[in-house]
């Protein structure tokens, strides 16, 4: 199946950052996550069959490179080597300090959950539905839909105290 | 606080940096680095079969050199048990595919968890294909050395390393267990300290993820 790899990058790009900077902890940058997640799609892209959306494969790709980096799995591949061709360039002028600081809140009570539930909620805060939910987790959507039930009540207990 | 609004500071959250790509640079760099990968692993694959095949020329040699009838046969033996290794790290590597990014997480830990114990039970048999037959056919190779001179035989080089004497075949089988079992214990430690953890973090978040 064809897909181009540039515009699926210029799609995907800020979902795949974002769940990069929740997995992300020393010595992996949020950096480092984003290129092995963006490497493992090149790699991966010859297989895609059509058998889910591209951007559900995308997800897919990127929650099992973050899983397998937190278990250090392949130490075969340089993570940390970085590509010049992808540029990080920090928008000062447009980061709002507070944002943040909520930001920073919410991966704290995001990594007090367990590694799965972790998968589970950014994809919900990435507004997945249960059926897509299922699709990357291989879970049936009733198991997602109570297992999201248990994961938000935790998650909104942690954070509401925090943030108001 | 409310869904939207946890949603907001979610996507706000990829907006502190801006990321662009050189894109054919880039599918030069992920080309590259395919290549890189692939040639570690060749050169890999080359050194652990270049071992075996180095065994099978010198213990060729002295099938071929040697008189003594009881190490001819070890010689054989030995050829036969490196042939055999090499075909075991073939077998491992078709077992020990890398991991597929596109499967699902319940697929992926399920695969992840057979080809950990696929390691551990590979390494945990080592006593039994690699390190037991390898010392029984250098001891039946060590103890079927005779004296050269019965069999009018004369060769220098292999004379000066063979242990012809009865003090340097005990020395030799005692260097040759210890070596086996340090194998053995190496093998064991590196399932118990390397394998081990990591099968289980794999299998606990297998169930917590079917956990209802």
């Amino acid at each position: 199946m064809q897909v181009n790899f540039e515009q699926l990058l210029e799609k995907n790009k800020h979902k795949i950052f974002r769940i990069c900077r929740i997995y992300a902890g020393s010595p992996m940058e949020p950096q480092d996550l984003f290129q092995e997640v963006v490497f493992q799609i090149w790699k991966s892209l010859e297989s895609y069959a059509g058998k889910s959306s591209i951007d559900t494969w995308v997800y897919k790709i990127t929650i099992n490179v973050c899983l397998q980096s937190k278990l250090n799995l392949d130490r075969s591949n340089d993570k940390t080597d970085r590509f010049e061709s992808i540029h990080f360039t920090p928008i000062e002028n447009e980061i709002d300090e507070s944002e943040e600081e909520k930001f920073r809140l919410l991966k704290e009570c995001i990594t007090t959950l367990s590694e799965t539930s972790v998968s589970l909620i950014v994809l919900y805060l990435d507004a997945l539905s249960n059926k897509e939910i299922a699709v990357v987790t291989g879970l049936s959507e009733n198991h997602i839909a109570v297992k999201m039930k248990r994961i938000r009540k935790k998650l909104f207990e942690c954070i509401t105290p925090k943030i108001s | 606080m409310l869904e939207p609004e946890l949603k907001d500071i979610w996507n706000n959250s990829s907006r502190t940096s801006q990321i662009t790509f050189e894109t054919n640079q880039l599918i030069d760099e992920l080309n590259a680095k395919v290549s890189d990968i692939q040639k570690k692993i060749r050169n890999r694959d080359l050194r652990e079969i270049s071992a075996s095949l180095f065994g099978i020329l010198i213990f060729g040699y002295m099938l071929y050199e040697i008189p003594f009838p009881i190490t001819k046969l070890a010689c054989g033996f030995s050829i036969m048990w490196f042939v055999f290794v090499i075909f075991k790290f073939k077998q491992s590597k078709q077992q020990n595919m890398p991991a597929k990014f596109s499967l699902s997480l319940i697929e992926q830990f399920e695969y992840q968890e057979a080809t950990m114990q696929y390691q551990a039970n590979l390494l945990e048999s080592a006593a039994y294909w690699y390190s037991a037959p390898a010392f029984v056919t250098n001891l039946i190779f060590i103890v079927g050395l005779g004296n050269p001179v019965d069999y009018s035989w004369s060769n220098s080089i292999a004379e000066s390393f063979l242990p012809l004497t009865i003090n340097l075949k005990i020395m030799t089988i005692i260097a040759l267990a210890l070596f086996y079992s340090f194998t053995i214990w190496v093998n064991k430690r590196a399932v118990i300290k390397g394998i081990e953890p990591l099968l289980n973090s794999i299998k606990s978040m297998g169930q917590q993820l079917k956990k209802e």
